[in-house]
C-alpha cells in the first residue's frame, strides 16, 4: 500500500519515477547500496528488539537480553528511548505474556548497567498493579504481579511476599463471610500462581516465606467450591464420579507447589533467562551484587470487586488424560499449571489477532526451559520410545489442551467460541502435520466420552468440530466410527454423527458432504436433503385442503392482499369446523406452510414474505397456544430435511413476536412434535433451538437490567424468563424421572435397544436439565450482582 | 482508537487498507474541491474556526462487506457460518447488474458494532464453502450496492481476472468475451471451409 500511494501522490515531482532511479543512472553511479537504507531510530529497535525476544527456536535468549539491555541501558538518557521503553515493558507484560520472564530478565541485566532502569520500571509497575487491583481486574493484576515476582531478585526485604500476603488477607475475609464467594477464590490463583515465579527468580530465603503463605492458602485452595459441580465439564452417569471431580485448578495448585517445596522449588519447565552461562560468570556476579530496589507500595482496597468478568472457580480440564503415554503434564506436576495459565492468557488476550495466537501456540516450547517439551511433531507412537527421564510432552498436545480447555469452559469463555475455533483453523494452517495428528486424537476423546460431557459442551464440540472441518475440505476419518452407524439415533454418539452431518452439509451442501462419507454412511443422507426446495404438501391432490393451499400460494407470490387471502382462510375454517377440527389450527397449517414453499428460494425470499404477512401472523400467534404450536410446526415440517433454515425463521418469528419463548419450549420438550417419546432430546437442532431461544431471552434480560430503567419492563422480562426456566425444569424433570406421560404411553414405540430406551431418554432428560439449571443459576447470580 | 493507543502486535479489526485508501483519495478529492470553491477570504475565517476532524463513519459500524464468495454460495450458508458472531440483523447477496444472481459477495449487518469486529477478527480470512472469504467493516448498506459495478454485471474484479475460478464463473467476463469472439470467428471460418467443401462436393 505504501508504494501504492507514493505512486498515486506523485509528490516525487513532475511525474518523475523513484522506481527508475536506479536503473536510469548511468554507470558513473557508485553509491554503494547500503546507503539506501536508513537504520530507524534506536527506540525503533529497542522495540522491536524487547517484541520479539525469546521468539526464535535458536534460543539465544542470553544474546537477546544482553544487547537489548545494553541498549537500553547505554541510551537510557535519551528521552525518546527511556519513555518508550517505560511504555513498552507494562505493555508487553499484559499483551505478550509468555515474554514476561525475558523482559524482567532484560530490566535484571540493565539493573547492573543502570540501577536506574529499575527503579523506573518498578515506579511504572506499581501503580498499574494498583490500578488493576482497585478495578477488579484480575488477569493483569496477576501478568503485572508476574513481572514483580521475576525481579524478586533485585527486591529489597521480603520483596513481592507482602503484597501476596496482604491479597491473602481478603481472600480469607470473602471466604468466610460467604462461602460461595468467588473473588477470594480468584486472588488464590493469583497468589499460587505468582508463588513460582518469585522463587524461579528469588534466593532460598524465600522459601520459608512461601512455606508460610502456603500454609495459610491451603484451606482455601482445598476446600471445594460450592459452585465447582455446577461447572464441571462432566456430567457423570449415575453412580459415577465425572473424571474432573477433584479437579479444582486452585486445589490441584495447592498440591503441585506443595510438591515443588519438598523438591526445593525445582520448576523445571520455567524459563530462567536471568541465569547467564558459565562463560560469563562476571554479569552474574554483577547483576548479584547490583543494587536492590525497595518495591514501592501497592495499596489493596478494603473491598475488593469482581470486576467486569464475573469469576466462577476453575476447573483443570485436559483431552489427553489418561493416555498409555503422558503427551501432556500430569495434573500433580507444577508445569501443567504454569504453562496451561502462560497460554490462556496468550490466547485470550490476543483474540485481537488470532495468527499471532497460533503461532504462539505453535511456538510455546520456546517460552519454557530447555527439555521441558519433545521436539516439536513428534508423532505420538514414538514417545513410548523415549528413554526414562525424559519429557514425553508433546508442544502441539499441550497447545491444542488449552485452547480445547477455553471450548471447554463452563460457563463459558472469554471470548465468542468461533474464536477458539478460528485459533485451531490458523494453527492448523501453520502446522499442519504437527497439529492435525493431537487434534485428531482430542477429537477421539470427546467423541468417546460424549455420554458423560455437559451436554452444552457436547454441542460446542459438534459445532467446533463441523466448523473445523469445513475448513479443510470437510476431511476426516469417519471409517473408524462406521459401527456406531448402526446404533439407534437416540445414542449419544450416533445422535453426535447425525447432528454433525447435519451441520457440515449447513456449511456446504448434501452431495458436497456425501462424497466424503465412506458407504456405510450414505444412507444418513437421504434425497430429501439433496433437494434444494422441500415439495409443497398441498400439490398433492390427498392433501386436506389441497386446493386452498394451492390458491394461498398463488396469492402470496402474486403479493395479493389480506383482503384476497381472507376468503381462502375462511373456507378452510367453514370446513375444519364441519369435519370438527381445530379452524385455526388448519388454516395456520395451510398459511405458513404456503408461506414456507412460496419463500424457499432463499431465506430473503420467506423473511420478506413474513414481513408482508406479519399482521395476520400476529392475530393468529395471538390467538390461541396451539395456533403459535402449529406455526412452529409448519416451518419445522416443511423443513424437516434442513433443519438449519427452520431455526432461522423460528428465530425471527421470535422477533416479531409472532411465537414466544414459550411456545417454543413447549413445541420442544413437551409436545412431541420434535420426535416421539422423548426422541426429541437427542436431536442436537432441537437443543439448538432451545438454547438459542434461551439465549435470546436471557440476553434481553440483562440488557433491560443494564439499561438500568427500574420500571415494570424489567419486573415483566424478569418474571417471564423465571416463568420460562420453570417449564423447561418440569418438563425435563419428567423426562429425567421417567414420569413422562409420552414415556408410559403404550402407543409410543418404547421398546428396542434391548430395553434401554427408557434409560437413554431418561439420560437425555437429566443431561438437558443440568444444562437449563445452570443457565438459570447464572441469570440468577447476574441479577444478583447487577442489583449490588 | 486509530492512531493513539497501539498494541504490541496489528490487530485484525481494522478497516482494510482497500477501504482506508479508497477514502483517503475521496478526502484528498474533497479537500481539492473544497480548496477551489474557496477564495482568500473565506479561508480566512475557516483558519480562525479550524475545523473538526469529520466523525469516523465506521466507528459504530454494523455492517460487513463479504468478498470473494462464490457464486453458488447461498443465503442460508453465510447466515450459518456469520450467526457464530451474534445474531444477523440482515444480509443482502450481492447480484449480477443484469442477471439478478449471485455475483460472489455480500453485506452481513449484524446487531451491534462489537459483534462485526468480532466477526473481522474470527471469521475474516476462514473458509466459506471452501473458499477463503474477505470481510471489511461497512459504513451501511445503501440501495444499489448489491449491484456488481462492473461493465457485464458482476464484480470489476471478475473482469479481466486471467485465472480460471470455478466459483466465480470461470475465466473474467471480458476475457471470455474476447474468447467467445474468437470461438465464433473460427467457427464463422469454418462453416465458410465447409460451405465451400460442399460447394466442391456438388
Amino acid at each position: 500500500m505504501a508504494d501504492y500511494d507514493r505512486r498515486q501522490g506523485g509528490r516525487g515531482g513532475g511525474g518523475y519515477n523513484r522506481k527508475r532511479r536506479y536503473r536510469d543512472d548511468d554507470e558513473s553511479d557508485h553509491r554503494p547500496q547500503r546507503r539506501r537504507y536508513n537504520e530507524p531510530p534506536l527506540h525503533v529497535r529497542i522495540r522491536k528488539q524487547l517484541l520479539t525476544l525469546a521468539e526464535s527456536p535458536l534460543r539465544r535468549w542470553h544474546e537477546e537480553i544482553q544487547t537489548t539491555a545494553h541498549m537500553v541501558a547505554d541510551n537510557y538518557d535519551k528521552e525518546e528511548v527511556r519513555t518508550n521503553f517505560l511504555e513498552l515493558v507494562p505493555q508487553i507484560v499484559v499483551e505478550q505474556p509468555l515474554k514476561t520472564p525475558f523482559v524482567a530478565a532484560v530490566v535484571l541485566v540493565a539493573n547492573s548497567l543502570k540501577p536506574e532502569v529499575t527503579t523506573d520500571v518498578l515506579a511504572r509497575i506499581a501503580p498499574l498493579a494498583e490500578e488493576k487491583i482497585k478495578l477488579g481486574e484480575w488477569r493483569d493484576v496477576k501478568l503485572y504481579l508476574k513481572l514483580l515476582a521475576c525481579l524478586q531478585s533485585c527486591l529489597e526485604g521480603d520483596g513481592l511476599f507482602p503484597v501476596l500476603e496482604e491479597l491473602f488477607n481478603r481472600a480469607v475475609e470473602l471466604q468466610t463471610s460467604n462461602s460461595d464467594d468467588t473473588i477470594g477464590t480468584e486472588l488464590v490463583k493469583i497468589i499460587l500462581l505468582t508463588i513460582p515465579y518469585v522463587m524461579a527468580a528469588g534466593s532460598s530465603q524465600a522459601q520459608q516465606k512461601a512455606a508460610d503463605l502456603m500454609d495459610k492458602t491451603d484451606v482455601i485452595a482445598s476446600e471445594p467450591h460450592a459452585l465447582q459441580v455446577l461447572i464441571d465439564p462432566h456430567h457423570a452417569e449415575k453412580g459415577e464420579d465425572s473424571p474432573t471431580a477433584n479437579s479444582s485448578l486452585i486445589g490441584l495448585l495447592q498440591k503441585q507447589l506443595q510438591n515443588e517445596a519438598v523438591n526445593g522449588w525445582e520448576l523445571k519447565c520455567l524459563p530462567r533467562p536471568w541465569q547467564m552461562p558459565l562463560e560469563e560468570i562476571e554479569l552474574q556476579e554483577k547483576m548479584e551484587n547490583a543494587q536492590k530496589h525497595p518495591l514501592p507500595a501497592i495499596a489493596i482496597p478494603e473491598t475488593v470487586v469482581t470486576g467486569p468478568r464475573p469469576l466462577f472457580p476453575e476447573i483443570y480440564m485436559s483431552v489427553y488424560a489418561n493416555q498409555e503415554v503422558e503427551s501432556v503434564p500430569p495434573v500433580t506436576n507444577v508445569a501443567a499449571s504454569l504453562i496451561r495459565d502462560g497460554l490462556l492468557d496468550t490466547i485470550n488476550i490476543m483474540d485481537f489477532n488470532r495468527n499471532v495466537t497460533a503461532r504462539y501456540l505453535i511456538d510455546v516450547d520456546c517460552y519454557f526451559a530447555d527439555g521441558t517439551f519433545v521436539k516439536r511433531a513428534t508423532p505420538f507412537d514414538r514417545l513410548r520410545d523415549i528413554d526414562g527421564g525424559r519429557s514425553t510432552w508433546k508442544p502441539e498436545d499441550v497447545a491444542v489442551d488449552a485452547v480445547f480447555s477455553q471450548l471447554f469452559q463452563l460457563p463459558s469463555p472469554e471470548h465468542k467460541l468461533v474464536y477458539y475455533h478460528s485459533v485451531l483453523t490458523e494453527a492448523c494452517k501453520l502446522a499442519p502435520a504437527a497439529i492435525a495428528p493431537s487434534l485428531g486424537r482430542a477429537i477421539r476423546y470427546a467423541y468417546h466420552n460424549i455420554h458423560q460431557l455437559d451436554l452444552e459442551l457436547g454441542y460446542r464440540f459438534l459445532d467446533w468440530f463441523t466448523h473445523h472441518l469445513s475448513n479443510f475440505g470437510f476431511m476426516w476419518k469417519w471409517t473408524e466410527w462406521a459401527d456406531d452407524v448402526e446404533l439407534p439415533d437416540i445414542h449419544p454418539c450416533k445422535a453426535f454423527i447425525i447432528g454433525a452431518l447435519d451441520k457440515e452439509i449447513r456449511l456446504s451442501f448434501a452431495q458436497r458432504i456425501k462424497g466424503t462419507l465412506p458407504p456405510p454412511y450414505q444412507v444418513l443422507i437421504g434425497p430429501e436433503k439433496e433437494q434444494d426446495t422441500p415439495d409443497f404438501k398441498y400439490n398433492n391432490e390427498h392433501t386436506p385442503f389441497s386446493a386452498e393451499g394451492k390458491e394461498l400460494a398463488q396469492l402470496l407470490k402474486r403479493k395479493a392482499t389480506d383482503e384476497e387471502i381472507q376468503p381462502v382462510i375462511a373456507r378452510i375454517h367453514a370446513a375444519a369446523l364441519e369435519q370438527s377440527i381445530d379452524p385455526l389450527v388448519s388454516s395456520t397449517d395451510v398459511f405458513m406452510t404456503a408461506i414456507c414453499w412460496v419463500g424457499s428460494k432463499s431465506l430473503s425470499h420467506v423473511l420478506a414474505c413474513i414481513e408482508r404477512t406479519k399482521d395476520r401472523l400476529l392475530d393468529v400467534g395471538a390467538a390461541s397456544e396451539a395456533a403459535r404450536l402449529q406455526i412452529i410446526t409448519s416451518v419445522i415440517s416443511y423443513w424437516s430435511a434442513q433443519p438449519g433454515v427452520a431455526i432461522v425463521i423460528i428465530e425471527k418469528l421470535l422477533n416479531y413476536s409472532i411465537i414466544t419463548p414459550g411456545a417454543v419450549i413447549d413445541w420442544a420438550l413437551v409436545s412431541g412434535k420434535a420426535g416421539p417419546g422423548g426422541e426429541a432430546l437427542s436431536k442436537s437442532w432441537v437443543f439448538e433451538l432451545v438454547l438459542n431461544t434461551v439465549v435470546k431471552v436471557t440476553g434481553r434480560v440483562r440488557q433491560v437490567l443494564t439499561s438500568g430503567v427500574a420500571d415494570g419492563a424489567s419486573d415483566t422480562e424478569v418474571s417471564a424468563m423465571r416463568e420460562l426456566f420453570k417449564s423447561m425444569d418440569d418438563a425435563l424433570v419428567s423426562w429425567a424421572e421417567g414420569t413422562k406421560d409420552q414415556m408410559m404411553d403404550p402407543a409410543e414405540p418404547m421398546d428396542g435397544l434391548g430395553g434401554k430406551r427408557v434409560e437413554l431418554v431418561q439420560r437425555w432428560g437429566e443431561r438437558w436439565l443440568r444444562v437449563f439449571r445452570r443457565r438459570s443459576a447464572i441469570e440468577e447470580a447476574h441479577m444478583l450482582a447487577t442489583k449490588q | 482508537m486509530r492512531g493513539g493507543f497501539r498494541n504490541t502486535v496489528e490487530r485484525l479489526d481494522r478497516p482494510s487498507a482497500y477501504y482506508l485508501n479508497r477514502n483517503n483519495k475521496k478526502n484528498r478529492r474533497n479537500d481539492r474541491n473544497n480548496r477551489d470553491e474557496k477564495d482568500g477570504d473565506t479561508e480566512m475565517a475557516n483558519n480562525q474556526q479550524p475545523e473538526e476532524p469529520p466523525e469516523d463513519p465506521l466507528k459504530n459500524a454494523t455492517t460487513l462487506y463479504v468478498g470473494n464468495l462464490s457464486f453458488y454460495t447461498t443465503e442460508e450458508q453465510v447466515y450459518d457460518l456469520f450467526s457464530k458472531c451474534g445474531e444477523i440483523k440482515r444480509l443482502i447477496m450481492g447480484l449480477d447488474r443484469f442477471n439478478k444472481t449471485p455475483c460472489g459477495f455480500c453485506f452481513v449487518e449484524y446487531y451491534t458494532h462489537q459483534d462485526a469486529l468480532d466477526c473481522l477478527k474470527y471469521v475474516g480470512g476462514t473458509k466459506l464453502d471452501e473458499r477463503i472469504i474477505r470481510t471489511d467493516l461497512d459504513p451501511g448498506f445503501e440501495e444499489g450496492r448489491q449491484y456488481g459495478r462492473g461493465k457485464s454485471g458482476g464484480q470489476v474484479r471478475d473482469e479481466y481476472r486471467d485465472d480460471f475460478d470455478e466459483g466465480r464463473g470461470g475465466l473474467g467476463r471480458a476475457i471470455q468475451q474476447t474468447e467467445r469472439l474468437r470461438e465464433s470467428e473460427k467457427n464463422r471460418d469454418s462453416e465458410q471451409e465447409m460451405r465451400e467443401d460442399y460447394g466442391r462436393l456438388r
